[in-house]
């Protein structure tokens, strides 16, 4: 595979519902060996990370109702809301398009989805669907770049 | 919750979700709010997805552990996994279109909702005890910027929160 295609896939991936890599994983198994490369890539790169993840939550599980795990976890909670908010900014750093017009208007529309889900209460749903309306019509002047981001 | 009905959950968060931690806001609303998970354990996963191999995604899998124990970690594994996979069939026949300027403003704009949803789902995090301590706050900002600036480990950044926890949460 090429520098170039591979430019290609990661952009294309980046469209996909979900976690990103997965679609990374799919796509470049394709291009390997069809559907059977899909199965193998996929499978590759979710089955053992999600064994090390299940043997990590059932270890925690054995001490999580300990006093120690419980003021740990006081400390965990803030750090993993902040995380989330982090994630958030990332993501409209990674989606917002070039020049300052555009970048004021797709940072005035995220900001007004905070408002809406944070303040209004504007269901998830809703917000999504009105997002991707808001989206098809008035944000697609610029096509996605391949940049990195760290949203996995 | 039967096995079915959670892969219904987990599915829905992971088709309508960009990347990631995004699924986080759909999953906190259909298992947090009618009480199948708690926050306690929503904070569990993401720290253990955080800190475990794989894409940041798979605090599904520790989620579907901690609500349905082996067989919800694998509801979860196959709900995460098989979103994504549209995108295969759909480049073979409409690469074009996936490149159309609507389709990316659909993208950007879902970005931007999810975005939303991500701010009011941090904060929902950050404030479930109903009154946090001013250390928590102080702990939750740092996190963020640290997490944006990413040029620490997630797990260093949990472990900070973890440490901070000890010394001032007993």
């Amino acid at each position: 595979m090429s520098a170039r295609e591979f430019g290609e896939v990661w952009a294309l991936s980046q469209l996909s519902p979900g976690i990103h890599l997965v679609a990374l994983a799919g796509l470049i198994g394709r291009r390997a060996a069809g559907w059977r490369g899909v199965v193998a890539a996929v499978a590759g790169m979710m089955v053992p990370a999600a064994a090390i993840t299940v043997a990590l939550t059932a270890a925690y599980g054995v001490i999580a109702a300990s006093p120690i795990a419980r003021a740990a976890l006081a400390g965990v909670a803030p750090v993993t809301g902040g995380m989330t908010i982090a994630t958030a900014a990332l993501l409209v750093r990674a989606s917002a398009r070039h020049g300052r017009a555009h970048v004021a208007i797709d940072v005035a529309v995220a900001l007004g989805f905070v408002v809406a889900a944070a303040f209004l209460g504007v269901p998830a749903l809703a917000a999504i669907g009105a997002g991707a309306l808001i989206g098809a019509i008035a944000l697609g002047r610029e096509r996605p770049t391949s940049r990195e981001t760290s949203v996995g | 919750m039967d096995a079915l009905a959670l892969f219904g959950v987990f599915l829905k968060a992971s088709a309508l979700s960009l990347g990631g931690l995004s699924s986080l806001p759909l999953l906190r609303a259909d298992l947090v709010a009618p009480g199948i998970a708690t926050d306690d354990q929503v904070v569990q996963a993401i720290a253990i997805g955080r800190i475990s191999t794989g894409p940041n995604g798979l605090y599904i899998v520790s989620l579907g552990y901690l609500v349905g124990g082996l067989v919800g970690a694998t509801v979860a594994l196959l709900a995460a996994s098989l979103p994504p996979l549209v995108i295969v069939p759909i480049t073979a026949l409409a690469r074009r279109w996936l490149l159309t300027t609507s389709v990316a403003g659909l993208v950007r704009g879902v970005a931007f909702a999810t975005a939303g949803l991500l701010v009011a789902t941090g904060i929902g995090i950050i404030t479930a005890t109903g009154n946090p301590s001013l250390w928590q706050l102080a702990l939750a900002a740092i996190a963020t910027v640290l997490t944006y600036r990413g040029t620490l480990h997630p797990a260093i950044v949990i472990a900070i929160g973890a440490a901070t926890g000890l010394a001032f949460g007993r």
